[in-house]
């Protein structure tokens, strides 16, 4: 049963990730995006992380893909590609995503392969994924992290603001 | 026995949790006709008419007439609709509402069965996350209607729903801290002494105003303000599709009142024995609806701007406080 729910998941996740990039219209690509992000979600949960899916479909499928689909359906709904592909980008393009791919299997080959036991969750504890268990990780062991990444964040949103309203501000002196 | 995609606290068998669902849905599947009636007969009282009286004694079977004829109407769909999503759109929404009563907990465990669906861990996000996904089935809907009424009111509910949600959040965040626990159960057991009614009291006010701004209830029925916007995201709805999202939005209503409920009033407690648990959340649950359906009565519809900044400059703000307050006080004590 639980093999097949993964397979349900990963082949969901996988098939999403692909239509992202194939979908001409980007209405589209942004709903696949939904779909691989809730498959992951899924598996997110198959492997007991409950928090994390919760929080994986409140902020990204929630929050995240919610500003892109409003991007994408006032701009988008245009069936043509936006720009035309120079011939440059189409060498450029498989190069990097080669390199990219090259790399992460490296570090995947490298570091964590050892980590990937075969008798899954009985390894870890019970109740890790539980928001007792990650509250404790961020509050407590890295407490100093978590509260550089939530300044970093204030810093960006305030940033955002100042920005957008420098704009208007021109706007209205023009 | 480990549950397939999570852990819960209390580990029941199979068959003891298909047969819940089926009640829960059965239950809530005959409260929301009720509620329809209900809705449409109080409108009638509170604006000096009868509201509906030709079918049945006192017009008790014309939901069940308008279902019959939502159900015989044949299955329209615009030339610049679509497909796939046009008709999708409106299981989403119902999926999501439906999906969410499973956490509805309508008493503890009684005689080896739990009153609820599933107890999970991560209780209340369970709900915000399903609340998410319902985002989808309003906007696609809108959008792929192919018209510019259904595509102005997807717009607006989505602004809608993103900017309430946060308070929304936010509020139940002092009922959480309170009760040192996400998951609905503990939180109801944590009201043994008092309802957080009083102490969250804010929080209480916060969150039922984010309710009608999330279920689309007038004052905030906006996405689908008759005068500007036809019908917004459901103007090209016909026949059963459009009663899906009717049927949706009174589910929404119901879930949003549970909610509220299991939070604040105390959830399945009251006086007399323990089987009488679930009426009491039942008719806690009702009372709230009740509520609903007056504010619809009483109060015109906010213009959009106003609604916007009431969201972002003065419900957020309060409810922030509210759980900076509630947080200094926890500790303290």
């Amino acid at each position: 049963m639980t093999e097949v729910a993964f397979f349900v998941g990963a082949i969901g996740a996988i098939g999403g990730a692909i239509a992202v990039v194939a979908m001409r219209n980007p209405f589209y690509s942004v709903l696949a995006l939904v779909v691989h992000l809730v498959f992951l979600a899924g598996i997110f949960l198959l492997l007991r992380a409950q928090f994390i899916a919760a929080a994986q479909i409140v902020v990204y499928a929630g929050a995240v893909m919610v500003i892109y689909v409003f991007v994408a359906a006032y701009v988008g709904g245009i069936e043509e590609p936006m720009f035309d592909s120079s011939p440059m980008l189409r060498i450029v393009g498989p190069i990097l995503a080669v390199a990219l791919f090259v790399e992460i299997s490296i570090a995947v080959l490298g570091s964590s392969l050892t980590a990937l036991g075969t008798d899954g969750s009985d390894k870890i504890q019970g109740g890790f994924g539980t928001p007792e268990a990650i509250g404790k990780l961020m509050l407590e062991d890295f407490l100093i992290a978590f509260e550089a990444a939530s300044l970093l964040l204030l810093v960006a949103a305030v940033a955002a603001i100042i920005l957008a309203g420098r704009k208007k501000a021109q706007k209205e002196a023009a | 026995m480990t549950a397939l995609l999570a852990d819960t606290t209390f580990v029941e068998a199979t068959w003891i949790l298909v047969v819940k669902s089926i009640l829960i849905f059965i239950v809530i599947l005959s409260v929301v006709p009720v509620v329809l009636l209900v809705e449409r007969k109080l409108l009638g009282r509170m604006q000096q008419r009868y509201g509906p009286n030709r079918v049945g004694p006192y017009g008790s079977i014309q939901p069940l007439a308008d279902v019959g004829k939502l159900l015989s109407k044949q299955s329209f769909r615009p030339k610049a609709a679509i497909p796939f999503l046009y008709e999708i759109a409106p299981a989403l929404t119902i999926f999501s509402a439906v999906i969410t009563l499973a956490i509805l907990p309508f008493g503890d465990v009684q005689g080896g069965w739990g009153l609820y669906g599933i107890d999970v861990p991560i209780g209340i996000l369970y709900f915000f996350a399903f609340s998410s996904i319902a985002f989808y089935g309003l906007l696609l809907g809108g959008w792929a209607s192919g018209s510019k009424y259904s595509f102005l009111g997807a717009m607006r509910s989505a602004a809608q729903l993103i900017s309430y949600e946060i308070a929304m959040g936010l509020s139940l965040l002092g009922v959480v801290m309170m009760a040192g626990s996400l998951s609905l159960v503990d939180i109801v057991k944590a009201q043994g002494e008092i309802w957080y009614v009083v102490p969250q009291i804010v929080a209480f006010l916060i969150f039922m105003v984010a309710g009608f701004a999330e279920t689309n209830r007038v004052p905030f029925d906006l996405p689908e303000a008759d005068a500007e916007l036809v019908a917004g995201y459901q103007t090209e709805y016909g026949g059963m599709r459009f009663g899906s999202y009717m049927f949706a939005e009174y589910m929404e209503v119901l879930i949003v009142s549970g909610i509220a409920a299991t939070m604040f009033l105390g959830g399945w407690m009251g006086p007399g024995p323990s089987w009488l648990d679930p009426i009491w959340m039942l008719a806690k649950m009702l009372l709230l609806t009740g509520f609903f359906i007056w504010i619809r009565a009483t109060l015109p519809r906010f213009r959009y701007d106003q609604l916007m900044s009431f969201g972002w400059k003065i419900l957020i703000p309060i409810a922030t406080l509210n759980v900076l307050v509630t947080a200094v006080l926890v500790v303290a004590t």
